[in-house]
């Protein structure tokens, strides 16, 4: 017992303080306030509500996390999702096909995505550059294919993808689950995922270790389009309409959450929960302040904010 | 073995056999047959497996994944891993290397001798029939070295061609069955380690005689005490250092590594925080952040040259006046002509082997770019040296020029404290040396009791 020193209180705060992570820490602190501030927001309703209101902004910032992981970054990403959800419209207006529109717009994503890739890959191009590139192109192609009009047309069958409640719990909360875990497969058990941390952690180790570096670093943001392509879906079912601008700027949203998730841009340094812990804050922050009645305008910066606090919380951790 | 300058060619014919660079002409004969390396993968298929002296590691990948980096093991579904597998895999490579490390330990939290013995464990792992190393030993402790240099022989007797890079000329001749040596990308010779000299083999190296004995003979004549650093204590993990250097004098401050050697050069410098205790440059107390060390007069040329002490992509003019920006522009507005000039000056001084002073820094050999480096602070006309290994990784001909320089320093009356990891530099260049060990100064030695045994004596830890 003798060489046992109690640490005091605040020295145990600190341990644990550091032992959990930002994110986790910023939405604890955000569900408490707004149960204080909103007697509505812990119902089991509204609860629901942030899971479906965070789904479609999950299913792009998993790929995001991944393609941050290998140094890179996808801008285009909520202009893409925009654009396969007016293609989605456009398709379903004059086919009234529910397959073929999705199909077409998950071809429509990945090929967009692909074409981000190996414009990166293969002429060294910067992501963001790139990426950014795209975002006007697809900002304008929606425009261009819906005539800057709103496609409402599109039938009732696949409003159920949105507003399906199966065993008590609506659809796009198991979507959201399944891409999930179906990212998290890809990232952690298979070979695909590892050499996504080593494109970012160590390139030449990859290229030298005798794997096509190239193909897995297309994939990666063939993987971004490609679930942008299958989120176009809820989007447009959502709002029952392709609407043009109806995702515009979720990017920012996506690499916010990315980032408030501890993912670094450095390194390959990525952590995929976090990022779902990302997600659920934005949501949480987004749908509490709606309920607070904050205007959205208003809430722009307070996911500026949520960044900036978060980054300041790991730097804060990392010197004590 | 394979001997050679900086620049020599030896990492390029490294990368030639590993697949990563093609060869434009010539053969490669393996066990007697004609064949080619046209990428990696050729490379693997020949059993030739490579340890490389920049690591070829992912930091955050477990040790695990990195050893099997490439050649992960299948799982039952189609695309995914056999995390199992791997872990124990890797185990029983490290364990071969009498590691004991947590296979699920990501790499980027291991220390550098740690992480090349990972790398040793990867390169180990692919079976080689062939296995090239690159300086192995550079970044590994005196334990880890016999550990390494066991396995080496084990490999030997059971039939593995070993290719060994090396600097180090003990361990050429005590490892060694037939020595190579390359120049200007050229082989140049080859020696029986049983019969040559190491003055053969650096004559060879060079193509002049250099004077091996670069150690110093001459004692410059002391002046005031030009360093002083009493009781200092850092966040960094250095305990109660309290040392002293005076003007024409080069004191060695030798450790194991680890030891925190480079960390006091760190707190000296204001890098680190120094939390009580302190610095004194030329009788005036330091404070505050590096640049008013550097206006004090403090030059550090840091262990890392590459991403420490240069700026790799500029050009070898602009690193030179770097940290004198503010001396020679005082107005802020820098004129080409004036840097090229000083540039010239320092190339010629320094012998800096560069066709221009317009040529990036990154092109130019080890060698070349720690006189870069040093030729920085020539122009801040600093008057404490403090140099962090100043010679890793550079050829003897180079090393025997640095130290060169590092006397006539010291003739001019400036005061160097020198870190470094080899002993018999210690020993032969420096007037006398302190010891640390595990964060504190373990003890001084004055020049009559400087020898190799008492270093290691206060070095190593008592157990």
């Amino acid at each position: 017992m003798n060489n046992v020193t109690l640490k005091s209180p605040r020295v145990q705060l600190g341990i644990l303080f550091n032992c959990i992570p930002g994110v986790a820490l910023m939405l604890f602190v955000c569900m408490i306030s707004f149960a204080i501030l909103s007697p509505d927001f812990l119902s089991l309703g509204n609860l629901k509500n942030v899971g479906v209101q965070s789904t479609i902004l999950l299913m792009i910032s998993l790929p995001m996390t991944l393609v941050i992981m290998t140094e890179g970054i996808d801008m285009s990403i909520g202009a893409l999702l925009t654009f396969c959800g007016v293609v989605v419209a456009y398709v379903l207006a004059n086919t009234h096909s529910l397959p073929l529109a999705i199909f077409v717009a998950l071809m429509t994503g990945l090929i967009i995505g692909a074409m981000n890739g190996a414009i990166i890959v293969y002429f060294s191009m910067p992501p963001f550059v790139v990426t950014l590139g795209m975002l006007g192109i697809c900002q304008s192609l929606a425009l261009v294919l819906t005539d800057g009009q709103s496609i409402t047309d599109v039938g009732e069958t696949i409003g159920l993808s949105y507003n399906g409640i199966f065993l008590g719990i609506p659809i796009p909360i198991y979507i959201g689950i399944l891409c999930y875990f179906v990212t998290y497969t890809l990232l952690y058990h298979t070979r695909f995922g590892t050499y996504v941390n080593a494109i970012g952690g160590n390139r030449e180790a990859l290229k030298l270790a005798g794997v096509k570096t190239n193909f897995y670093h297309v994939a990666v943001y063939a993987f971004s389009g490609l679930m942008a392509g299958l989120a176009s879906i809820l989007l447009t079912a959502r709002m029952s309409a392709g609407h043009p601008t109806a995702a515009i700027g979720m990017e920012f949203d996506a690499i916010a959450a990315v980032i408030v998730g501890g993912t670094s841009f450095e390194k390959g340094n990525g952590w995929l929960f976090g990022t779902f812990l990302g997600v659920i804050t934005v949501g949480v922050l987004r749908n509490g302040l709606n309920l607070v009645g904050v205007p959205s305008s208003v809430q722009v910066a307070s996911i500026g904010l949520l960044v900036l606090v978060a980054l300041l919380l790991d730097s804060f951790k990392s010197k004590t | 073995m394979l001997l050679g300058e900086n620049g020599a060619g030896k990492s390029t014919l490294m990368k030639v056999l590993c697949g990563a660079y093609q060869a434009d002409a010539g053969e490669i004969h393996y066990k007697g047959q004609l064949v080619k390396i046209s990428n990696p993968n050729d490379a693997r298929k020949l059993g030739i497996a490579v340890i490389f002296q920049e690591f070829s590691l992912v930091p955050y990948l477990n040790i695990a994944q990195n050893i099997f980096l490439g050649r992960e093991f299948p799982g039952k579904i189609p695309g995914t891993i056999d995390h199992q597998r791997m872990h124990k895999e890797a185990k029983h490579w490290l364990h071969l290397l009498s590691l004991n490390y947590d296979t699920h330990t990501l790499v980027h939290t291991l220390g550098v001798a740690q992480q090349q013995m990972v790398e040793i464990a990867k390169a180990l792992s692919q079976n080689a029939q062939i296995l090239v190393m690159d300086e192995p030993t550079a970044a590994l402790s005196d334990r880890e070295t016999i550990l390494l240099f066991e396995m080496i022989r084990k490999l030997q007797s059971e039939g593995v061609a070993i290719v060994y890079i090396s600097h180090r000329m003990a361990e050429v001749f005590s490892m060694g069955d037939r020595i190579t040596v390359l120049r200007d990308g050229k082989q140049v010779g080859s020696a029986d380690p049983k019969s040559a000299t190491p003055d053969e083999l650096v004559h060879m190296m060079v193509g002049r005689r250099v004077d091996m004995a670069y150690a110093r003979t001459e004692k410059s004549k002391l002046g005031e005490v030009a360093l002083k650093i009493s009781n200092v204590f850092s966040d960094n993990g250095i305990k109660d250092i309290s040392l002293e250097v005076k003007a024409g004098e080069i004191v060695g401050l030798a450790g194991l590594v680890g030891a925190g050697r480079t960390e006091v050069a760190r707190a000296i410098f204001g890098a680190d925080k120094v939390t009580s205790g302190t610095v004194e440059i030329c009788g005036k107390l330091r404070h505050g952040e590096p640049y008013h060390s550097v206006d004090m007069g403090l030059a550090l040329i840091p262990e890392s040259r590459k991403t420490q002490g240069l700026a790799l992509i500029r050009s070898v003019e602009e690193n030179i006046v770097l940290a004198s920006l503010n001396k020679i522009f005082p107005s802020s507005w820098i004129q080409a002509k004036k840097v090229q000039d000083i540039g010239k000056t320092m190339i010629a001084k320094l012998r800096i082997a560069t066709p221009s002073g317009k040529r990036s820094a990154l092109v130019l050999s080890g060698g070349n770019q720690q006189k870069i480096v040093i030729g920085k602070w020539l122009t801040t006309e600093s008057k404490v040296f403090i140099f962090d290994e100043p010679t890793r990784g550079i050829d003897i001909g180079a090393k025997a020029e640095i130290f060169a320089l590092i006397y006539k320093l010291v003739e001019d009356g400036a005061a160097v404290l020198m870190i470094s990891s080899e002993l018999s530099e210690i020993v032969n260049v420096c007037d006398r040396a302190y010891v640390m060990r595990e964060g504190r100064i373990a003890g001084a030695l004055e020049k009559e009791q400087l020898t190799e045994e008492n270093i290691l004596k206060l070095g190593m830890t008592n157990e």
